[in-house]
């Protein structure tokens, strides 16, 4: 709608078999916004996030990233996913490579940035996410939360406009959240625009310009913090504040 | 009655011994060091005909190796092509793939290795030794191509989504991320595939490939001697096999520098 959303979500259905797991969502993210999506399991959530750089195909509507129609076949699905970092619940780092070597791959591969340059690139995102001493490790040999900040640091190595979050913190230790949100934190405070699925209340209230409530595949309720945890217009958003709170 | 609780005992994996376990080493050595005595002692006390048969052979040694290692290289890349066929979303690749593996294994590799041969080595003038090991290469690719497949399958999905959200295009993800680490899940039986290959290499010997058999058969037909001249034949084989399945596994041991 305003021209300076650099993520536009048009009346997305997705369809498993009979389930919808997506049905009309439509949603405006302007760049430098931070959108939480919470929701109970199972409410589409992860979908629509994954939607958004095409891991999931949808099966109507359309999603616009930065101008381009991202699930368009004729627009170049990879390079738009060069503008979208992804950070996974599982991590998802590259096992065979070290850690340095998983932040330099693909703007060495991709970019065809020089090899001297993308380390130096990827050294400072280490030391951004704090784990600078551990670039010639292998990943096996990091703990869940230092996994969790190298795979932030390798979708930051691409240089994206947009993160996408999928539960980042879902698989780790209670004692390790703190410093994968720390990073997202701070992230934040830079200006990147993200989109970050979540159970991390606490995050939410913090950072997030908007809170998206999902349940059954739709937007239930989109407001600011300020109005959202004490929002009591929708009985099943208070449902479910009122269990996680 | 009062019921009973059921147990139910399940191996928690502790009576499987280690691949380091000190059992498993000497086992190799105990046929190797054996192999070779037995080897030693026939040449030495009975030189006539064990030292000849010895002599006779070695030609067909580096036949035997040359068969191997070429049927290795072109089953290799066949079961590459094979295995990402069987795994490719686009129908046409998927079913001659498909159908490839279903036709080869269905038929056994001796009459494979007669038809090819008389097809290719007639018909079309090709030499023994050639049409030999396109034979052993086009069987054994699609065993090796459920090998690939199956390697590439156990890597998680997730990595093919963290490598494609990166943006890179779906050949660089297989070749970048998911065929390295697959290829430790792959090796030990593409390892037990070669050995299995080098064995089966002695139906070579059927055709007019002069081969360790083959030579021993020569050897034999002119002696007489069948008895002596097989047990030298089996204990070579053995030796070469011993030798090679040694050398797979110090392959693997390379591989594990990263840990899962």
């Amino acid at each position: 709608m305003t021209v300076n959303s650099i993520i536009e979500i048009k009346n997305v259905y997705k369809f498993f078999g009979d389930l919808a797991a997506l049905s009309d969502v439509s949603l405006d993210i302007k760049a430098g916004e931070k959108v939480v999506i919470i929701g109970p399991s199972g409410s589409g959530k992860s979908t629509l996030l994954r939607s958004i750089n095409r891991l999931e195909e949808i099966s109507r509507g359309s999603i616009v990233v930065d101008g381009q129609d991202v699930h368009d076949k004729s627009s170049n699905i990879n390079n738009i996913r060069q503008e979208l970092g992804m950070v996974f619940q599982s991590f998802n780092l590259f096992p065979h490579k070290t850690v340095l070597e998983n932040l330099t791959m693909a703007p060495i591969k991709l970019k065809g940035i020089d090899k001297e340059e993308a380390k130096a690139i990827a050294v400072d995102l280490l030391k951004k996410v704090g784990i600078n001493e551990k670039a010639n490790v292998y990943p096996s040999k990091l703990s869940g939360g230092q996994q969790q900040r190298v795979a932030i640091a390798r979708a930051l190595a691409m240089n994206p406009k947009i993160m996408l979050f999928d539960e980042p913190t879902s698989a780790l230790d209670p004692e390790m959240i703190g410093e994968v949100l720390d990073v997202m934190k701070n992230l934040a405070v830079e200006g990147m625009t993200m989109v970050v699925v979540t159970h991390e209340m606490g995050f939410a209230r913090e950072v997030a310009d908007r809170i998206v409530f999902m349940d059954d595949g739709r937007i239930i309720a989109c407001e600011p913090p300020e109005t959202f945890f004490t929002c009591t217009d929708h009985p099943r958003l208070k449902q479910f504040l009122s269990q996680i709170l | 009655m009062k019921d009973k609780p059921v147990k139910i005992e399940i191996t928690d994996g502790a009576g499987i011994p280690a691949k380091n376990d000190a059992g498993l080493i000497s086992a190799w050595w105990i046929s190797f060091i054996g192999a070779i005595s037995i080897i030693t002692y026939l040449v030495v006390t009975k030189p006539d005909p064990y030292k000849d048969i010895l002599m006779f052979v070695p030609d067909g040694i580096l036949v035997t190796f040359q068969v191997t290692i070429f049927s290795i290289i072109g089953a290799s890349i066949i079961g590459l092509f094979t295995g990402l066929g069987r795994i490719s979303k686009n129908r046409f690749f998927n079913l001659i793939a498909s159908t490839y593996v279903e036709v080869v294994r269905g038929i056994p590799l001796l009459v494979q290795l007669f038809y090819i041969y008389y097809a290719l080595g007639r018909v079309l003038l090709v030499p023994d030794m050639l049409s030999a090991i396109i034979a052993m290469s086009v069987c054994y690719g699609a065993y090796m191509g459920e090998v690939f497949r199956a390697g590439i399958d156990s890597i998680d999905n997730g990595q093919t989504e963290a490598a494609r959200s990166l943006g890179f295009d779906k050949n660089q993800t297989m070749f970048l991320v998911i065929l390295p680490q697959a290829w430790r899940t792959i090796l030990p039986p593409v390892g037990n595939e070669f050995i299995a290959l080098l064995k089966d290499s002695s139906l070579v010997s059927i055709l007019a490939v002069a081969d360790i058999l083959r030579r021993g058969r020569e050897f034999a037909a002119e002696s007489f001697q069948y008895f002596e001249t097989y047990t030298m034949i089996a204990l070579l084989y053995l030796l070469i096999t011993l030798i090679l399945s040694k050398g797979v596994s110090h392959m693997e041991d390379r591989l594990n520098h990263y840990d899962r």
